[in-house]
């Protein structure tokens, strides 16, 4: 029996120990066929999924490649019905091809005929089809390629799609080098990317996923469209993309709400681009008015439902995906996945910590307990404003005004949900809030006087939970959040993990009502961290009011 | 020309022949016969010869065909013309298993054998009775040749329009016996002509020699690898499976055996198709590791808990034992034919199922090394047992038999391993024991609430983590994952929060994350504050000094109070007694009821049943006069049937022997005679029926008409006709 590093689960899942000596030549082996589930301290968990092992094939690995690197590094014998499984799957891929025909356009062949007549009669792809052409070949009406990708997807026949992309029209971009070098990881995401044609890319918040988007533009070379969460974003992503590429201030345009510019690199935010008139999405447009050689999605896993889709509909210009947290608690990762492309790059937060590109970051929770008349309130409170209630309870006031003291000097960052709590927060702290009404103006300039520390402390709603840049941030403070939401978590914790410039760590404390479904919902929001390998340690006000921190 | 009979032949056998036969057909010395005829008739009854011949390979089926169809007695050169020259080393064989024999002047075959052969064995037609010019087959007409070329391989009947005006072809063939009339639409083609088609011999193809098994070259490591797994993976799922249904009994259906929806159930739990989970609950079921109990509740058995302290290697035997031996084919399980099947039912029994398997196996084991293709190896199965009359072998149940014994790990990647070779011959199963995975005792915890065991677990340490943690993955290792509520029923069994913090502390080897000493802190903290019990009375006091001189009062004490707070006592009898007993030792209760309303004590009481008033035992009422006639009525109807019956049924007995046989006419006259003379009497008649079988009826003639005789038969009380032609006799009784 080898002593492997890896343990293949009959559940197809598959467990490295990453204390073995051979955990990192392992992890590189599985990596381009095994999707990463979970990253904690010891041992991380892959999965082999059907999308996995297709991908692999679409990138060149064969399934021989799969079972030989699966009984290699494998502890235990490996179950002979998983290797089966696993050569039955990819032997799925590439029976079906899409092409484009100088005479017919887009066109399904095939190798195998039975599967042609299968699919073919399936409910959802009939009416995305168009005549036959002969026993192997069917036409497909070229607007529907993204969404017969995607049914062939759900029947268990995916079409490797040889139809190519359009270049879009042309356009000279460049890294520019010079005081600044891209990290290894970001060309090697860039570059799966590139290769793989369309596809996600997840990186940690603060490891330089826009230099990720500045570099796949420099591999296409082509008018970009780049869609962002709000307008800061979108002005940072200006600034970042002037300073590391050879785009000049004409080139790039802004459409958002105050502005509307169409340059050969457009920015847009999601919400105008989500804006209706008349019940009509007339931003939508954007997509079709350039010859877009490249589509950025930031955020991707805040990607709204009518641009998903209208994504199924460009299915022929490259696409890329750009998040932290690629978990929805709407359940809908498959469909980014399938829409956008697959994941091409995914690393542990850990290991990009441990290469120093993220800051080290400790994760308190601190439990507070509530006052005897609080907890009767709370507990006559109606089910509906329960979380409310205890997420904001006075207590916790008193906490986070210690905490602030106990941090004076450093940059902190108090987080919310709530807007009363916030006010009397700001108020109570003597600090600027930024919430959803303050212009975008105040709010550049606020996060202007942050960076350069004119300010040390702010207090934000969740418009600060993406895309800002704060790389002096080292205190988070998070008072409340969206319920259970496991992406916002690690969002807020993204802020405080740009690496500082002198190499200090950061400290995200999340302030809890003890024995309140505020420590339920803390629970689930701090699983994706935890699953990243963070752990939280659990400290009692008493011992923040004692400086025991 | 003289035949010996198959008794004398066999008392001519020797000790060693004889042993020989019966190791060939067990069934004959089962029970052992008395003396050698009988043993003959045994031999040639129809259902020991049927087994002798499908226990035969397709090419000893061959040569039998050939003896059937050669006119007695024959010799192995003629054999060894119809068939090859190979035969020669065949016929001894079938000497030794008593289906031909040998005779003064040549081999004989016991006629039940042809029976069982069947018709047209070889697709052979009957002998010719005419003589025969074969030489002139040669010639026939092209028609005629048409003809031949559609009955020559058998069936040997054709079909035509009308044997009275044949066409030119068939006419020809008639002409010269080459055909002959077998009904009017229908001709056969006697055996001589067919053989002499057939270039003198019968079967198109020889099946000589087994077909090659083609398979794929297996590393024997990895065989003996995969097949360790799934021996373990295998003996994994039946503990699943059996400790879920200690936890869920399932309900066994109506008709018995494990439904649809509850071996859906499971087959989710173990993660694997419904029909693998319906195999490991077969098997279990066969080891008796569980049972269906009285009230139909699907369960583990204590053979169980003995099981699960054995060695894996005594584990796995238990389970594949039974197997070898069942005529239980789980596979059954979920065919679109056969939806109602349902595992550990009683229509799983199929009698070919356990000599397939055996010959599967010994398939795979003399292919040891290669994991032969399953159409090749369904071929070599098809050609040593064709099991002609039974339809030939079900390709489903090798099919089956090959993925079970996978499952089991008696193969491994498809490839005999070493452990079912052991097994087999029965050797010792320790080598299992070896190569299974060493147990750990340790796990890892991490900080996401999750605990992982990097391979099998000892079973102590698997069965505590099992209650406080829900198993997330399954396979070489385990993952657990902690909840609050796994906890919570980690407490429910008795566990402390810190006894729970001890274990997990012992048998984890990465320190214990922070955040999960204080889950299991916190719902040790919440766990049993509020407390819920049954009881049937309640005393309840403001005054807590009345209470402690109650729980304090000895007289009390046939009340068993408990006090379960200061100003509440608990009792376990009836509200009513309880009261009363206060009342007799002076205290003034007052009863409440589930509301908290004050009752004000019952002075009349009311039953709390519903009324049942007794029934009324006295006279009968006198019957009126129609419910008496029809009484009577009824009475002598049925006395007179049973007495007619009774005396009738004697009467014929007695004519039985003393009726006269009476030709047709005579039959006529006597009746004629009665029905003129005597209309009333009653008569004895024989009657042959549509099969020829006489009996005797008793009957009442009413008249003559058209060749039959109409009468009352006083067994049924119906008039019938009776065919005159049909009467064997007729007399008065």
């Amino acid at each position: 029996m080898s002593e492997g590093p890896l343990i293949v689960q009959s559940d197809k899942t598959l467990l490295l120990d990453i204390d073995h000596p051979m955990s990192t030549e392992c992890r590189r082996a599985i990596a381009p066929f095994a999707e990463l589930e979970r990253s904690p301290e010891h041992i991380h968990t892959y999965r082999l999924t059907n999308l996995g092992l297709w991908n692999a094939r679409a990138a060149g690995h064969d399934a021989e490649l799969v079972i030989d690197t699966l009984i290699k590094y494998s502890r235990y014998a490996v179950p002979h019905s998983l290797l089966v499984d696993v050569a039955e799957t990819m032997s799925r891929y590439g029976r079906l091809r899409l092409e484009a025909d100088p005479v017919h356009g887009l066109i399904l062949i095939t190798t195998d005929v039975g599967v042609l007549e299968e699919v073919i009669r399936a409910k959802k792809i009939a009416p995305l089809l168009g005549v036959r052409i002969d026993p192997e070949t069917i036409a497909v009406h070229p607007s529907q390629r993204g969404a017969i990708k995607q049914s062939l997807l759900r029947l268990g026949w995916p079409a490797e799609d040889f139809a190519g992309y359009v270049d879009g029209q042309a356009h000279e971009i460049n890294l520019k080098q010079n005081d600044w070098k891209i990290r290894p990881y970001q060309e090697l995401a860039a570059e799966g990317f590139w290769h793989g044609g369309s596809g996600v890319v997840v990186l940690p918040c603060g490891a330089g996923k826009t230099i990720v988007g500045a570099a796949a533009m420099a591999h296409a070379k082509a008018t970009t469209l780049i869609l962002v969460t709000n307008t800061v974003a979108a002005r940072q992503w200006r600034d970042e993309l002037l300073r590391r590429t050879t785009l000049n201030e004409d080139e790039i345009g802004e459409y958002s709400g105050a502005k509307k510019e169409i340059r050969p690199v457009t920015i847009a935010t999601y919400q105008v681009m989500t804006k209706k008139k008349n019940g009509v999405y007339s931003h939508l447009d954007l997509f079709d008015t350039h010859d877009w050689g490249l589509i950025i999605y930031d955020e991707v896993h805040l990607l709204p439902a009518p641009i998903f889709r209208f994504t199924a509909d460009i299915q022929s210009r490259r696409r890329l995906g750009l998040t932290a947290t690629l978990v929805r608690e709407d359940g809908m990762e498959g469909e980014v996945f399938s829409l956008i492309g697959p994941k091409r790059f995914d690393v542990p937060w850990k290991e990009i910590e441990a290469q120093g590109y993220i800051a080290p970051a400790e994760c308190i929770e601190v439990r507070v307990n509530l006052t005897e008349a609080e907890r009767l309130s709370y507990a006559t409170a109606e089910p509906e404003e329960r979380y409310r209630y205890c997420a904001t309870t006075r207590t916790k006031r008193d906490v986070v005004e210690e905490l602030v003291g106990l941090h004076a000097g450093e940059q902190i960052l108090v987080i919310g949900q709530y807007i009363d709590q916030l006010d009397d927060l700001s108020e109570t702290l003597g600090v600027p809030v930024i919430k959803g009404e303050t212009p975008i103006k105040e709010r550049e300039r606020l996060f202007a006087a942050f960076r350069t520390g004119e300010i040390t402390c702010l207090v934000v709603s969740k418009v600060a939970n993406f895309s800002i840049d704060l790389p002096e941030a080292t205190i988070a403070i998070q008072v409340s959040g969206a319920f259970g939401s496991r992406q916002e978590e690690a969002q807020r914790l993204g802020r405080i993990v740009r690496p500082k410039a002198d190499g200090r760590g950061a400290k995200f404390y999340s302030v809890v009502s003890r024995d309140t479904i505020d420590q339920d919902f803390a629970q689930n929001r701090q699983r994706f961290l935890a699953e990243q390998g963070y752990s939280y340690r659990i400290i009692d006000a008493d011992d923040v009011f004692q400086g025991k921190i | 020309m003289e035949t010996r009979s198959f008794a004398d032949y066999l008392r001519t056998l020797d000790d060693a022949a004889l042993i020989s036969l019966f190791s060939h057909r067990p069934d004959l010395v089962t029970p052992v016969p008395p003396d050698i005829a009988s043993l003959a008739v045994r031999a040639t009854s129809a259902p020991s010869l049927a087994r002798a011949i499908d226990a035969l390979t397709a090419w000893q089926y061959q040569v039998l065909e050939a003896c059937a169809v050669s006119a007695e007695p024959f010799t192995e050169k003629n054999i060894a013309s119809l068939t090859d020259k190979a035969a020669i080393f065949v016929l001894p064989g079938l000497i030794e298993r008593g289906l031909i024999y040998t005779g003064k002047d040549g081999l004989y075959l016991p006629t039940t054998v042809r029976e069982v052969l069947g018709n047209d064995c070889a697709g052979l037609g009957p002998q010719s009775m005419a003589k025969l010019n074969l030489k002139k087959l040669d010639e026939a007409p092209p028609a005629a040749k048409k003809a031949l070329d559609a009955m020559v391989w058998g069936p040997p009947r054709g079909t035509i329009a009308d044997v009275k005006k044949p066409g030119a072809g068939v006419a020809w063939l008639l002409e010269n016996d080459f055909v002959v009339v077998a009904n009017s639409h229908t001709v056969l083609m006697p055996r001589e002509v067919a053989i002499y088609l057939r270039g003198g011999k019968i079967h198109k193809e020889l099946f000589t020699k087994a077909p090659v098994l083609v398979g794929d070259k297996r590393d024997s490591k990895s065989v003996q690898l995969a097949a360790i797994a799934n021996i373990s993976t295998f003996l994994r799922w039946t503990e699943e499976i059996l400790n879920f249904w200690a936890q869920e009994p399932a309900d066994a259906l109506r008709s018995g055996g494990l439904g649809v929806r509850d071996l859906k159930i499971i087959s989710t739990h173990l993660g694997v198709d419904a029909n693998c989970a319906a195999f490991v609950a077969e098997l279990s079921y066969l080891a008796g590791l569980l049972t269906i109990d009285p009230d139909d509740r699907i369960l583990p058995t204590s053979q169980f808990d003995i099981w699960l302290t054995q060695a894996p290697s005594a584990r796995w035997q238990s389970l594949v034992a039974p197997w070898l031996i069942t005529s239980r084919v789980s596979g059954l399980v979920g065919k679109e034919e056969s939806k109602n099947v349902a595992p550990l039912g009683p229509e799983l029994d199929r009698v070919a199922a356990a000599p397939l398997r055996k010959l599967t196996l010994r398939l795979l084991q003399e292919s040891e090394g290669t994991a032969p293709q399953f159409a090749s190896l369904l071929a070599l199965a098809q050609w040593s047992t064709p099991a002609k009359r039974s339809g030939g072998i079900p390709s489903d149940y090798v099919l089956w038999t090959l993925r079970e014994a996978e499952w089991l790990g008696l193969t491994g990647q498809g490839a005999i391993s070493k452990y079912a070779t052991a097994l087999l011959a029965g050797e010792d199963l320790d080598v299992i024991d070896q190569d299974l995975p060493k147990p750990v005792d340790h796990i890892l915890i991490q900080s996401d609430h999750t605990a992982i065991a990097p391979g099998p677990l000892e079973h102590e340490i698997a069965q505590e983590l099992a209650i406080l943690a829900e198993i997330e993955s399954r396979g070489g290792a385990t993952v657990y994952r902690f909840s609050e509520a796994t906890i919570r029923r980690g407490l429910d069994h008795g566990r402390t929060g810190d006894e729970i913090k001890a274990f997990l502390k012992k048998t984890s080897k990465t320190p214990m994350p922070q955040p999960l000493e204080y889950l299991i802190a916190d719902v040790a903290k919440k766990h049993g504050k509020l407390r819920v019990g049954n009881t049937s009375a309640f005393i309840r006091c403001e005054d807590s000094a009345l209470i402690a001189q109650i729980i304090n009062d000895k007289r009390l004490d046939i009340l068993s109070l408990r006090q379960i707070a200061p100003e509440v006592l608990i009792c376990q009898h009836d509200a009513a007694d309880a009261m009363a007993t206060l009342r007799s030792f002076g205290y003034l209760p007052a009863g409440e009821d589930s509301q908290g309303a004050l009752l004000s004590g019952p002075r009349i009481q009311r039953a709390k049943s519903k009324a049942r008033p007794p029934r009324i035992i006295g006279e009968f009422d006198r019957p009126d006069e129609l419910q008496l006639e029809g009484a009577l009525r009824a009475l002598r109807t049925g006395e007179k049937s049973s007495h007619r019956q009774s005396t009738l049924r004697n009467i014929a007995a007695n004519a039985l022997g003393s009726l006269p046989r009476t030709t047709a006419n005579e039959t006529l006259d006597i009746l004629v005679n009665y029905l003129q003379n005597q209309p009333a009497t009653s008569l004895s008649i024989g009657y042959a029926d549509n099969n020829g079988l006489v009996s005797h009826r008793i009957i009442d003639p009413l008249k003559l008409s058209a060749g039959s005789l109409i009468a009352r038969d006083h067994a049924t009380g119906e008039v019938q006709t009776f065919r005159i032609a049909r009467i064997t006799g007729v007399a008065a009784i």
